[in-house]
């Protein structure tokens, strides 16, 4: 069956301690359903990593969603893109008709910083917070491919000056190139502004069957794995293999390739992360991301803009509600209703989010779609 | 985050006083890894314990520089490949303040009084 997105809503992104789960959800819920023209939904996928037991039932009967199948989805950073991905696969296989997929956190209620490590795996109980795991993909990819800092630097400043038109983004204000080099050292090579910061959100998307309606997105591909072993023979950094593979199937599920698109949503929790993975995606060689980036290529009036809304980097990234804000971004973006941070034109548009923190594998989960006006 | 009773990382043991990984190696494929495991995640098969190091290179590093619950900024981590063995994460003392360079040679040293395993730079 030919799955359309009928509708999305986001709350507002950023530091928002006097805000409760149930007022941001709420937020993003309610305007995903008046988006899609449906009072209720069948069945919801909930994705959230650190919300407490019993938190989805929770916040929705708040809501008014009583009475449906509700599953919660814990996939760290890729949670609200698994539990959009289950709720695709529930409504092509005729499971469901309505589905909503949300997904939300309050990381200011838990973080004054870095998430801390859990001490459950081996590498987390070293003290390995995920900057440090960046940091060494970083070092790792400047030292083999001769990349320099500034063109690291130079995707946080693309996704800042994306976000200015962005009025849900944590960070709107524009930075320079001097700017980002010089904020505090996080990790090295990685500094403060190429991190991304934690933010309280949530996200939403109704799903069903393609019924022809003006403004429904439709579902071209969507692709989900975890890592494969990540080890001493591997030759690239981490991360690189899980998305390039999760890229692969959904580019075949689609039927086209990375040439095609015209706009992208993907994971620049740190700036590292957008380089590897516009590799992985397959708009640039790889070892060639940052050149590609320096080309205006991936800039708002380029050929292909990556993160139009300004990404993690700008909006914040909590955890649970990034992949459904990524993909409403594309949603809006292949509507026409973008505003000011519009790629004109756009027909064909991809989300990708990946997941870390389990040590040995390359990555927890990765998911991506491609989306079609 | 949680409270664990069980201890996940590297297991480092001296011997003579060379200090080693204690890890493992499958006996149907001869994958190696640093952990001890119930079965090969390559290919399922028997794991026999292995020792590793003390030498290796350093596949890549970086020195943390914000506050992580139990441990003092900054303090340098690096995947380091040991010599015919796995890569496995560990601890240095960054020198001069600055990382490990991609490709330098480091030794096992044992554990850092937090108990876990740490190298430094051969010269």
């Amino acid at each position: 069956m030919s799955v359309s997105i009928w509708g999305v809503g986001t709350s507002h992104f950023g530091k928002q301690p006097g805000e409760t789960l149930v007022g941001l959800a709420s937020r993003a819920v309610h305007e995903a359903l008046a988006d899609a023209g449906v009072d209720e939904v069948d069945a919801v996928f909930v994705g959230t990593v650190f919300g407490a037991p019993g938190v989805a039932p929770r916040v929705l009967h708040a809501l008014g969603v009583t009475r449906v199948p509700i599953v919660s989805i814990e996939n760290a950073c890729a949670s609200g893109t698994s539990a959009y991905h289950e709720a695709h696969s529930a409504v092509a296989l005729g499971r469901y008709e309505r589905v909503l997929a949300l997904g939300f956190e309050q990381m200011t209620a838990l973080f004054d910083g870095a998430i801390h490590p859990e001490a459950s795996d081996a590498e987390g109980r070293m003290g390995m917070a995920l900057p440090s795991l960046y940091a060494m993909s970083a070092a790792r990819y400047l030292e083999v491919f001769g990349t320099r800092r500034e063109q690291l630097a130079l995707v946080s400043v693309k996704n800042r000056r994306h976000a200015a038109g962005n009025p849900r983004a944590q960070y709107r204000k524009p930075c320079s190139l001097e700017e980002v080099l010089a904020s505090r050292m996080i990790a090295d090579p990685l500094t403060l502004l190429q991190c991304c910061p934690i933010a309280d959100g949530a996200a939403a998307a109704v799903l069903g069957p393609a019924r022809g309606r003006p403004g429904e997105v439709r579902v071209r591909a969507s692709s989900h794995r975890s890592g494969a072993l990540w080890d001493h023979r591997s030759p690239h950094v981490w991360g690189f293999e899980i998305a390039r593979d999760t890229a692969r199937a959904a580019y075949e599920g689609a039927g086209i390739g990375p040439e095609d698109l015209d706009v992208l949503e993907l994971h620049d929790a740190f700036t590292i992360g957008e380089i590897v993975t516009s590799e992985a995606l397959g708009l640039a060689q790889e070892g060639r991301g940052g050149e590609l980036l320096e080309s205006g290529h991936t800039t708002l009036g380029g050929r292909q803009p990556v993160n139009p809304s300004g990404g993690l980097l700008s909006r914040g990234h909590p955890l649970g509600a990034t992949g459904l804000a990524q993909l409403a971004e594309i949603v809006w973006q292949l509507r026409g209703a973008a505003g000011a941070r519009q790629v004109e034109g756009a027909r064909l548009g991809l989300v990708e989010t990946m997941g870390g923190g389990v040590s040995g594998i390359d990555g927890n989960a990765c998911v991506v779609t491609v989306l079609e006006r | 985050m949680s409270g664990v009773g069980f201890d996940p990382r590297p297991r480092v043991v001296e011997e003579s006083g060379v200090a080693r990984l204690l890890g493992s190696r499958c006996t149907a494929c001869g994958h190696v890894l640093a952990f001890q495991a119930p079965r090969c995640p390559l290919c399922r098969g028997p794991l026999a314990e292995a020792r590793f190091g003390p030498d290796g290179s350093v596949w890549s590093a970086t020195v943390v520089r914000v506050a992580v619950p139990g441990r003092e900024p900054p303090y340098g981590l690096a995947y380091v490949d040991l010599d015919a063995g796995p890569r496995v994460l560990a601890h240095y003392r960054p020198a001069g303040d600055r990382a490990l360079r991609v490709g330098a040679r480091v030794r096992l040293r044992g554990c850092t009084p937090q108990g876990d395993p740490a190298v430094e730079e051969r010269r």
